[in-house]
């Protein structure tokens, strides 16, 4: 079964085309700058170079016209004809409440995206439109919502719920729903692969740490609590976005800087993280570099990062009573050996023996304790869009 | 890396209508069209400008440059965003460069309304002669009204009057004006580029001031003859005004940045369209704007301002 995966941005289209029997790749790009001057897109067929594709994509309609183009052309394509396209995975950012696994799209499924768009306004509307253009392009194909609120469904009240006014969760849905679920679920699940023990019988902590970073509290094959909150902007300390703060300091600044909603949105967005605190980079490589040159706000800016981490690993552990297993995933999860070494140095008493020799490994699967630690660290790189076609096949198969 | 042209990849036939507004001309580059010129950039929007010098030329990049550090300072982008802004406008003397634009909007200043008239209808000529027949022509004008522009094209349902809030950078409404020539083509392609800018349109009948300037000169005329009065000091005036009616800025505060001859211009415009004595400009506006007190953009208006744009605080005022 051949399966697109589709995640939409509000001006960028990713694409992979996965054969899912075999799990493998076909081909995969990105389409940039729809609806702007310059739009272009990047195509690769599996075992072949790059290829650029240079001209007007007016909308996101368009763009996913010139995908199934390209995928099906003579000249470059990888199908034969369009029809070999079985089924259509979409990321979808925001599920709400309504949502706790992958589903067939139906007008009755689009009718809660467009429902959940007002907790996700900047990207459960770009998803809509690619589903809406795939139902132009290929009516007859099936098409499956993957979203990434999902997995922490599962989170009891008990930690997902702020403890505002309870109306405000009544009138407006304001709770915790917690976002990175495909990459949380796919790391978790394969580490136990990996491992040769069942998913449903550890207690894990998932460390996502990108960008945008994210921890997931996994109990028994359910996430029971996430850093993430309403939005991507609470828990870890991000590339530009502030994470756990007061607040009270966010009425404070806003009274004194006298700005708006908007403004305090973007400054937090934005303006906070690593960029923030270093005035450095939000690149943790070139944080890093300027850390080991002596910048004393680089250093700062570091160490407040991995104590974060550290923390939340904390407190997992004590919510779920304990921890088997930890994982890294994400690309500084994934590369960043500096980070790993820091948030794991002091954890003997936890049960971590880290090995540090195991360490200097960047992008690949690999333990970073010994044959004897209590908990298990893995790193473990993560493949959402593998999960996005898997789930995509099962529930085509299933409907 | 292997380039291609996209065209060629598409599915057969398939209706795919051009870009609409992906670039956009402004005509006269002062502190409303520098504005204007950040706003459109920040959406992604090619934008061109036109001004009468090379020196102009290079006041405008300085002063979009300026607004965009003044946003960075109160959070509102981010330097790789300003990078980005500055890198999709292009200013220039020769009009010649509007070609290729699908909507250019006249934005000049004139000190004298008749001139005004002549001068933006002598521009609204010179534009049609560089850009394609359907491109939309515009004033950003409030109190000038767009069929007395058009009348004089060669394409006169091609123009429309749009006027944005420059005063609040966070508005979010357009008024957008039908002339009695405007198509609804033109109309509805106007629609879509406000829809793009993430605005929403108040759809306005011709008549000079529309509502924000209509509604805002007798409003800061009352202001000034309360003070006359000596009913209360200015700030104190503001300060009812803004914890009253919520308003960010009070009335004496919002005329000095918008800039005391404007507001005065605005006010004898309407009082040569309506006679009405209620938009005559106050004495006191015409004595600060005879001194050479703008506002903020001189250092002093009503209030007087540091060089950073900051209000002074006085040593000591009737508040006390």
């Amino acid at each position: 079964m051949k399966i697109l995966v589709l995640n939409c941005g509000s001006s960028s289209i990713k694409y992979q085309l996965f054969n899912i029997e075999t799990e493998t790749v076909l081909a995969k790009g990105i389409v940039e700058k729809v609806g702007m001057k310059g739009s272009f897109m990047k195509y690769q067929k599996l075992g072949e170079d790059s290829v650029m594709l240079e001209g007007e994509i007016i909308d996101h309609k368009v763009g996913i016209e010139y995908i199934l183009g390209v995928l099906t052309s003579k000249e470059i394509g990888c199908l034969s004809s369009i029809e070999e396209i079985e089924a259509v995975g979409h990321r979808v950012a925001h599920g709400g409440e309504k949502f706790d696994k992958s589903e067939l799209i139906t007008d009755a499924v689009i009718a809660e995206i467009e429902e959940a768009s007002e907790l996700a306004p900047l990207h459960n509307p770009a998803n809509l439109k690619g589903i809406y253009a795939m139902e132009l392009l290929l009516p007859k194909v099936k098409q499956v919502a993957v979203f990434d609120t999902a997995f922490h469904q599962t989170m009891p009240a008990k930690a997902f719920m702020y403890a505002l006014p309870y109306s405000l969760y009544k009138k407006y849905g304001i709770r915790r729903y917690g976002f990175h679920g495909t990459s949380h679920k796919f790391v978790a699940k394969r580490a136990c692969d990996i491992l040769g023990v069942n998913f449903e019988s550890l207690k894990i902590i998932t460390l996502h740490l990108g960008n945008g970073a994210s921890a997931a509290a996994i109990k028994y094959g359910k996430s029971v609590d996430t850093s993430m909150g309403l939005t991507p902007v609470e828990g870890l300390i991000m590339g530009t976005r502030v994470g756990d703060v007061d607040a009270g300091a966010l009425t404070f600044i806003m009274e004194k800087e006298e700005i708006s909603a908007a403004t305090l949105n973007t400054l937090i967005n934005k303006h906070s993280g690593m960029i923030g605190i270093t005035s450095v980079s939000s690149d943790m490589r070139e944080v890093e570099e300027a850390a080991a040159a002596g910048n004393e706000r680089a250093k700062l800016g570091l160490d407040m990062f991995h104590y974060r981490i550290k923390k939340y690993i904390g407190e997992y552990a004590a919510a779920m009573g304990g921890v088997d297993l930890i994982i890294f995933t994400g690309g500084i999860g994934e590369n960043g050996t500096e980070t790993r070494a820091e948030i794991l140095t002091d954890f003997e008493f936890l049960g971590v023996d880290f090995d540090k020799s195991k360490n200097n490994v960047r992008g690949k699967e690999a333990c970073l304790t010994t044959e004897t630690s209590k908990v298990k660290v893995m790193v473990v790189p993560t493949n959402e869009e593998l999960v996005i076609a898997r789930d995509t096949q099962r529930v085509v198969e299933t409907a | 890396m292997k380039v291609l042209p996209i065209e060629k990849f598409g599915l057969g036939e398939m209706d795919r209508p051009k870009v609409l507004f992906s670039k956009v001309g402004i005509v006269g580059c002062g502190s409303v069209g520098q504005s204007l010129s950040r706003m459109f950039s920040r959406q992604g929007i090619e934008v061109v400008f036109i001004e009468l010098t090379d020196e102009k030329v290079k006041e405008a990049y300085a002063g979009i440059e300026k607004e965009l550090d003044d946003m960075i300072n109160r959070w509102g982008v981010t330097e790789s965003e300003k990078r980005a802004v500055m890198k999709r406008i292009y200013g220039s003397t020769d009009c010649k460069n509007l070609a290729g634009c699908d909507l250019v909007i006249e934005a000049v200043l004139s000190r004298v309304r008749e001139d005004s008239v002549e001068l933006r209808k002598k521009i609204f000529k010179n534009i049609e002669k560089h850009v394609a027949k359907d491109a939309i022509i515009a004033t950003n004008s409030t109190t000038i009204v767009i069929t007395g522009l058009s009348n004089e094209l060669e394409y006169k349902d091609r123009c429309v009057s749009l006027h944005f809030s420059t005063t609040a950078p966070e508005s979010r409404t357009v008024e957008v004006v039908r002339g009695l020539h405007t198509s609804d083509e033109a109309y509805e392609k106007v629609i879509k580029f406000t829809k793009i800018l993430a605005s929403t349109v108040i759809p306005v009948e011709e008549s000079p001031g529309l509502i924000s300037v209509r509604l805002f000169v007798p409003l800061i005329n009352e202001a000034c003859e309360i003070y006359m009065e000596k009913v209360s000091a200015l700030e104190n005036i503001d300060e009812v005004m803004k914890s009253s009616f919520g308003l960010a800025l009070g009335p004496f505060e919002m005329a000095d940045k918008i800039g005391l001859d404007k507001v005065v211009r605005w006010m004898d415009n309407l009082y040569s369209e309506f006679g009405d004595m209620k938009y005559k400009a106050s004495p006191i506006l015409k004595r600060l704007v005879r001194a050479n007190k703008l506002g903020r953009k001189t250092n002093e208006g009503f209030y007087k301002y540091d060089e950073k744009g900051q209000k002074m605080k006085k040593k000591s005022s009737r508040k006390e």
